[in-house]
């Protein structure tokens, strides 16, 4: 439930900052990351870290949490190597523009688990 | 006098009309292409510009100046593409165009066969290769290597020396 209500969050987020970034640039990237895409993106990536967060919880215990904050942030940040890497289909104005869109998208997933984890927290 | 003036002058107006007729060539189209690939980089440059005169029947009187713009190298990766026009690899500033200039055409098995020059980041070097011609689009490609070009030749081994350039020009009358 964390991992899918984090996932929507995050989707919403990235909705709202992909009309600030169109609005803000004019740059069209809808035909590599459309709505249907960025949503479901989301969802995926963030049920991956919960049950991610599963798995080392109920493996290392306590120090599963701690373990789990670090792994997140830093795949959060190794992952901004995709959007500076890859290489737009040709017909995509202003590529140099891409890395601006999709880089903090990344850390939105991170972000959401973290905002919704005191709902989920086991006392 | 004065009529021999008017008749020399329309003479002149007919011969210019006529001279820029027969320079004028062909109208590149917009959707024209000029891809490379090498793996990595691959990707296009626009800019396309320049005189074609083609006649497949007067291939003797044919000829390609054509040139195109550095600095819209597009790879789909715009750090690449900075990168690309800086001055360690194509240096758009200073060299902002490649051109081509034929010296002969060909009949060939498979159409036809253009040599000329190709002068690129400062270096001119001259090069074959083959192209059609079919429904008013030229269709070609070579393969270059940047070394030869002098295009960073300190990292031979940075991204693929030898770049596949794939042509196509649409033109109309």
């Amino acid at each position: 439930m964390h991992g899918l209500l984090s996932g929507m969050l995050a989707s919403i987020a990235a909705l709202i900052y992909d009309r600030i970034y169109f609005f803000a640039t004019h740059a069209d990237f809808s035909s590599i990351l459309g709505i249907q895409r960025m949503i479901s993106l989301n969802i995926q990536f963030c049920i991956a870290i919960a049950f991610l967060n599963y798995l080392l919880v109920n493996w290392l215990k306590q120090r599963g949490e701690i373990f789990f904050n670090f792994l997140l942030t830093i795949l959060s940040f190794a992952l901004i190597i995709i959007p500076i890497s890859i290489s737009l289909p040709l017909d995509i104005a202003f590529p140099e523009l891409f890395p601006g869109l999709a880089i903090p998208m990344l850390f939105f997933p991170a972000i959401a688990w973290y905002t919704l984890g005191p709902f989920f927290r086991e006392k | 006098m004065k009529k021999h003036i008017y008749i020399a002058a329309l003479a002149l107006l007919f011969a210019s009309a006529f001279t820029a007729f027969q320079s004028s060539g062909l109208k590149i189209q917009d959707d024209y292409y000029v891809k490379f690939n090498g793996g990595d980089p691959a990707g296009e440059f626009r800019g396309l510009k320049g005189l074609i005169m083609f006649d497949p029947d007067k291939l003797e009187a044919s000829k390609f100046d054509v040139s195109i713009d550095v600095a819209t190298i597009n790879t789909g990766n715009g750090m690449k593409n900075t990168h690309a026009k800086s001055e360690k690899w194509l240096d758009a500033e200073k060299y902002p165009l490649i051109k081509f200039t034929s010296g002969s055409i060909e009949k060939a098995a498979d159409g036809y066969e253009a040599s000329g020059i190709l002068d690129m980041h400062g270096v001119q070097k001259e090069i074959t290769f083959p192209f059609t011609f079919e429904n008013n689009v030229f269709k070609g490609g070579f393969e270059v290597n940047r070394l030869d070009y002098n295009i960073n030749t300190e990292e031979p081994k940075h991204g693929a020396a030898v770049l596949k350039v794939d042509i196509s020009v649409p033109v109309e009358k």
